[in-house]
């Protein structure tokens, strides 16, 4: 029921100390309230002037002052801690995404992980906040009232205790019965409920078919249909509050019948008779609010757990091997027998879950159409100087992963040798003098929610503008910064928007043309989602940029290889063939595979 | 978006559902009274059977009727509970299937058969993450404030019965509670609440900015830059979130602070005005111990009330969303047999709130089963056009037309007219079977057979477990996005519509997929009228009429063939697009 990790979180056990501490309080503060309301009430049985009770009375509102006071105080302090371990636990994360963060959100999934850290950490803060005072009061509450309750009157004392297991054993049989009704009906269930939604994306489709007016009541059908499948779970769902305060209810009617006959018979008197119905009701309280917010705390208690799954995710520990250099013309990097395979993490469990409620539809789909091919063999590969190597492969072949991981994002299988770079073997290249060789260029650069300006210059945040202003006019975007009213200051909306993809890349390109150090470039399909007439002038930019740079360019537009003057072959996660272009245009026969079919002639 | 402010007055989301299912609301509000008062009811016999038996009656009949009634309300509180629960989670369902429906019509008429405009993805969980709220609205804030207000006028109407300034006394203090309490902290609250979404907001962008943008952050080696990128919001959100914390909570003691002095206003009235005899005084423990139970009724309705904050941008955006009132011409009827040719002539188009036109001057004249390519950048306006051709939008400027007749004539037929492929194949979450069912009622099993047949996909679902029959969203792991858009070409070849439009049905597919899959599509079009948008040259080869489109006009058009020979820059292009320049 409770995830054994919580309690490994820092400060812990000071806090269930404290916490603990407040219960007893709290527990004597709830004895005291009882007691002097008895006491005021049974002066008014007397008959007794108001005078005569106003002590009592005092007393009892004080000590119920002093309760709420410390649920106020209790409230507040669970807030500190949670506040500070989710910061915590939000560094951690950061941690993760910063060095692992490719491998990370192509497992994870990027819309999971942002969902994570925004909204998961105020669900884990709720979580924490309410969890451990929900169970620790009912650690402690009852049972000092339950043990005061025996001094006074044993009856009431052995049937508010025997009720308590005898609640918490049909709590449980109705929880299971609610829960085998659910999963018979879950399939049809989780249909009915993502019906809307599949309605509203469909809608274009629906219109072409001419179906679109119509459908509006095949979705009010099937929403009612939803509606009388819940109310069915949903009977025997609630009944699980039903029992809790039935039993509740009918041990205090129960024991104030026994307390009347009591009472008659001469055995008992009112004083105490009457701290026990009190006390009653607050027996039962921790109880019920931990069953009433159990459901409350699932959110939280799942994005928690997704959390800790994520930092146990291996991620590379940066060792800096690697001596500060500059790649040069006489540089040498050697990929040696490396394979790579993705840990086998099961994406599944780090989807959203709220509670069945139809939500994360968008996300999923984002995440759907991106495959990466899962592995990489033996690659054994050479690159010198100011080479241009093209890397050609059907989808999925794996030229992805072998540009991320040279890049570094991604870890090959340990071996100490995986790589030499000037003669320095290295395990992985997540190494901060490698990182800084090199800019890398995907089909879509991602634009920060930035300026224009910060954009350019995130490689290189000092840049002075004359270097910003010749990067700008090297990438083509002069016309295209004149046209905005702000110029560079012109902020670039979330992912981009507002920026045509063509322009992203020349973006991008003005970051590479700035970063002048950097010799090395990865380009991953960067022209593949442009129109012809964009990606007939992209070139005419990217040409100039390559001269004394290493290049590598995963592509399937085979006109890139003609400025290429080295190409891999990849399939199925391995370097089928590799060679020049000229000479794989004539010998290669996986080459001829992928490239001559593609060839239409001459109009 | 909108200026519009809202108020109860012109809310068109919640004010019509609170009066639809008025009866089952009423029977949920009753139930939820019921129950309160058996939560009271029984502390107070429970409070007069002691008290009474402590003065020792001859019998224990003198007990009996408390203890029965006792029993009666120990039952029915958790029975009305329970009740209540039911009842309001119904009529809550109830409502939701109407909102559902009302969303969609209101979706449905704002939105076009092409184009992903920004109404797919984020909006639509966005709008259907309204509907949950306007639900949690209804349940948590409007829900108990009615059952909390009445509970509160019942009690005071029945102490009246004891001792009226009694009931003046609980009167006022329910008053701070109930309304006082709740409208100041909705009030106070209001500012720090939308500053706490502003900076969640922000928080949203940089997050996403850090994970989506992690590799290059790691290249850029700023590994301080990057953890300081939230600390400024994430700081300034806790400071906010522990602000308004620390306001709930202090209300939170206030309102129990107030709950004491009902306690203690009781136990000072009871004493002054029932210990007038002994009988009476037996009542004083009853009166006393009936008002804790109460407690669950009036102390959500502040914190339900606050809630609101949360529920308001839902409120809002739904409020916002407009039918489109938008009055067709007089239809008229084309039979599609006779369709013959489609005429654009000099169109123009500008969305309505912008200044710029996205289409200034756009022409094509195809004749009955020709072909045409629109080539141009994202974002240049491709899908507008195809949004005109179907009548989806009308033109500011001149005027689309089949055969001499307006298409904003002929939209009660259009799905006989006009085939749509779009980018990304949508297929129902149903089987294979419903999903080409929906392209033409009077298809047989046959028909769709033959028509799989045509799109080479006739194998693959003989061989699924259930044929036609299997779900799509079982087969669809098994689908490629290859087989899926040669599922959607089986829809239109069934639809038999004369004109087909092509919204880039190939992007995302890697060169050689393609190329099969344009050879399959212009080879079972071969005899429809096609408008193909698409952004590079494979493919030309099928195509009568090829235009460039680009900043609002064509910049180059004419049969690729021709151009090839004639036009350089054409030339050039096409000979890039093959790998050969």
């Amino acid at each position: 029921m409770i995830d054994k990790r919580l309690f490994k979180l820092p400060k812990a056990k000071i806090m269930l100390v404290m916490l603990a501490g407040l219960t007893v309080l709290q527990a004597f503060a709830i004895l005291g309230q009882g007691i002097f309301l008895a006491r005021a009430i049974v002066g008014s049985w007397h008959r007794h002037p108001f005078s005569s009770i106003a002590y009592n009375v005092l007393i009892f509102f004080l000590m119920y002052l002093l309760r709420q006071a410390i649920a106020w105080f209790q409230k507040w302090y669970m807030n500190h801690y949670a506040h500070h371990t989710t910061n915590l636990l939000r560094s951690q994360l950061l941690d993760k995404i910063y060095h692992g963060g490719i491998a990370l959100s192509s497992r994870v999934g990027t819309g999971n992980l942002v969902a994570m850290l925004l909204d998961g950490m105020d669900e884990v803060s709720n979580y924490l906040s309410l969890i451990f005072p929900k169970i620790i009061a009912l650690a402690i509450i009852p049972w000092i009232l339950l043990v005061y309750i025996f001094t006074l009157n044993a009856l009431s004392g052995w049937i508010l205790l025997l009720v308590f297991p005898l609640l918490i054993l049909f709590m449980i049989i109705l929880g299971t019965a609610a829960q085998a009704r659910a999963s018979k009906q879950y399939a049809g269930y989780v249909k009915l409920q993502n019906h809307f939604v599949d309605a509203l994306r469909g809608l274009g489709t629906l219109k072409v078919l001419g179906l679109a007016k119509k459908y509006s009541q095949v979705v009010y059908k099937n929403s009612e249909s939803y509606r009388k499948q819940t109310m069915k779970v949903l009977k025997v769902a609630i009944l699980s509050t039903f029992t809790l305060d039935f039993f509740t209810t009918l041990s205090i009617a129960m024991i104030a019948m026994f307390l009347g006959i009591g009472l008659i018979n001469g055995n008992l008197i009112l004083y105490p008779s009457l701290i026990i119905l009190i006390l009653s009701p607050e027996y039962f309280l921790p109880i019920r609010d931990f069953g009433n917010d159990f459901h409350a705390t699932l959110n939280g208690k799942n994005a928690m757990a997704q959390m800790f799954d994520v930092l146990s995710f291996e991620t590379p520990t940066q060792e800096d091997k690697l001596p500060d250099f500059t790649w040069n013309q006489d540089s040498k990097l050697t990929v040696n027998d490396v394979s790579f395979a993705y840990s086998h993490e099961n994406q599944d469990k780090f989807k959203v879950n709220k509670n069945a409620k139809m939500t994360g539809i968008a996300k999923q789909k984002q995440e759907d159409t991106k495959h990466y091919a899962d592995e990489l063999s033996h690659i054994n590969l050479s690159l010198t100087g100011y080479q241009k190597v093209g890397i050609i492969g059907p989808t999925g072949a794996g030229k992805t992963t072998l540009m991320r991981m040279l890049g570094g994002f991604l870890s090959p299988n340990p071996k100490p040798d995986n790589f030499t770079i000037n003669g320095t073997q290295l395990e992985q290249l997540d190494q901060k003098n490698w990182q800084k060789q090199f800019t890398y260029i995907p089909q879509e650069p991602f634009m920060f929610a930035d300026t224009i300006k910060n954009n350019i210059t995130f490689y290189k945040p000092d840049a002075s503008d004359e270097e910003i202003r010749q990067a700008v006019h090297e990438a083509g975007l002069d016309n295209f910064i004149s046209s905005l009213k702000k110029g560079l200051e012109t902020p670039v909306g979330e992912h981009g928007r507002g920026i045509s993809g063509g322009q992203k890349q020349r973006i991008a390109l003005a970051r590479a043309f700035l970063a002048k150090e950097r010799k090395i470039l990865f380009f991953d399909e960067p022209t593949a989602h442009l129109d012809i007439e964009t990606e007939y002038e992209l070139k005419k930019t990217m040409q100039p940029l390559m001269q004394d740079h290493l290049v590598l360019f995963a592509t399937h537009r085979l006109h890139w290889l003609k400025d290429m003057d080295w190409c891999l072959v990849i399939e199925d996660g391995k370097i089928v063939e590799q060679g020049t272009p000229a000479d794989l245009a004539k010998n290669g026969t996986q080459f001829r595979k992928l490239t001559q079919p593609l060839k239409e002639g001459a109009l | 978006m909108n200026d519009e402010k809202l108020t109860w007055k012109n809310d068109r989301w919640i004010k019509p559902y609170l009066a639809k299912y008025k009866w089952v609301l009423l029977l949920a509000i009753f139930l939820g009274i019921i129950m309160f008062f058996c939560g009271g009811a029984l502390m107070f016999y429970a409070g007069y059977t002691i008290d009474k038996a402590a003065t020792r009656p001859e019998n224990i009949f003198m007990i009996y009727v408390p203890i029965v009634l006792m029993r009666a309300v120990g039952i029915g509180r958790p029975l009305f509970r329970y009740l209540e629960r039911l009842v309001s989670h119904n009529w809550v369902l109830r409502v939701t299937s109407d909102l559902r429906r009302r969303l969609y019509n209101i979706v449905e008429e704002n939105s076009s058969a092409v184009g992903s405009n920004y109404q797919t993805g984020s909006l639509l969980s966005l709008l259907t993450e309204d509907i949950g709220h306007l639900q949690n609205l209804y349940l948590r804030t409007i829900f108990p404030a009615i059952v909390g207000y009445l509970v509160g006028f019942f009690a005071v109407i029945l102490l009246g019965l004891f001792s009226w300034p009694l009931a003046g006394v609980i009167f006022i203090l329910l008053l701070v509670e109930l309304f006082l309490v709740p409208l100041f902290s909705l009030l106070k609250q209001a500012a720090i609440r939308s500053k706490e979404k502003a900076e969640k907001a922000s928080l949203y962008a940089e997050y996403t900015d850090q994970v989506l943008g992690a590799g290059d952050w790691q290249i850029s080696g700023r590994q301080q830059a990057f953890h300081d990128q939230t600390r400024h919001t994430v700081t300034d959100l806790g400071k906010n979130q522990k602000k308004s914390g620390e306001f709930d909570w202090a209300r939170d003691f206030f309102l129990e602070f107030i709950f004491g002095l009902m306690a203690v206003a009781l136990l000072y009235f009871t004493n002054k005005s029932l210990t007038y005899n002994q009988e009476a005084a037996n009542y004083v423990g009853a009166v006393v111990l009936a008002l804790f139970p109460l407690s669950d009724a009036f102390i959500p309705v502040a914190q339900g009330t606050e809630e609101w904050h949360t529920y308001s941008d839902s409120v809002k955006r739904l409020n916002e969303m407009h039918p489109k009132k938008e009055v067709l011409s007089k239809q008229v009827s084309l039979n599609p047999a006779d369709f013959d040719d489609l005429t654009v002539s000099n169109v123009g188009f500008t969305y309505p709130g912008e200044d710029q036109p996205i289409i200034k001057d756009f022409s094509l004249k195809l004749k009955k089963g020709q072909k045409a390519a629109l080539v141009g950048p994202s974002g240049a306006g491709k899908s507008t056009i195809l949004q005109l051709v179907l009548g989806d939008l009308a033109p500011q400027k001149g005027s689309v037309e089949l055969n001499n007749i307006d298409v904003r004539m002929l939209q009660d037929e259009r799905a006989k007219l006009f085939s749509v492929l779009n980018q990304e194949p949508f297929l129902f979450n149903t089987s294979i079977y419903e999903n080409l069912k929906m392209a033409n009622k009077k298809a047989t099993a046959d028909d769709m057979m033959a028509a799989l047949e045509k799109v080479q996909l006739a194998d693959f679902v003989k061989n699924l477990p259930d044929k036609l029959d299997t779900q799509v969203a079982e087969a669809g792991a098994r689908f490629s996005g290859g087989q899926k858009q040669r599922l959607a070409l089986a829809r239109v070849l069934l639809q038999d519509a004369p004109i087909v439009l092509l919204d880039e049905p190939t992007v995302g597919l890697d060169p050689l997929t393609e190329q099969k899959l344009l050879k399959l599509v212009f080879n079972v079009l071969k005899d429809k009228t096609v408008i193909w948008i698409t952004h590079h040259l494979q493919g030309m080869k099928y195509i009568d009429q090829v235009l460039f489109f680009k900043d609002g006009v064509v910049e180059m058009s004419g049969n690729p063939h021709e151009l090839f020979k004639t036009n350089q820059h054409f030339h050039n292009l096409y000979l890039m697009d093959q790998g050969s320049l």
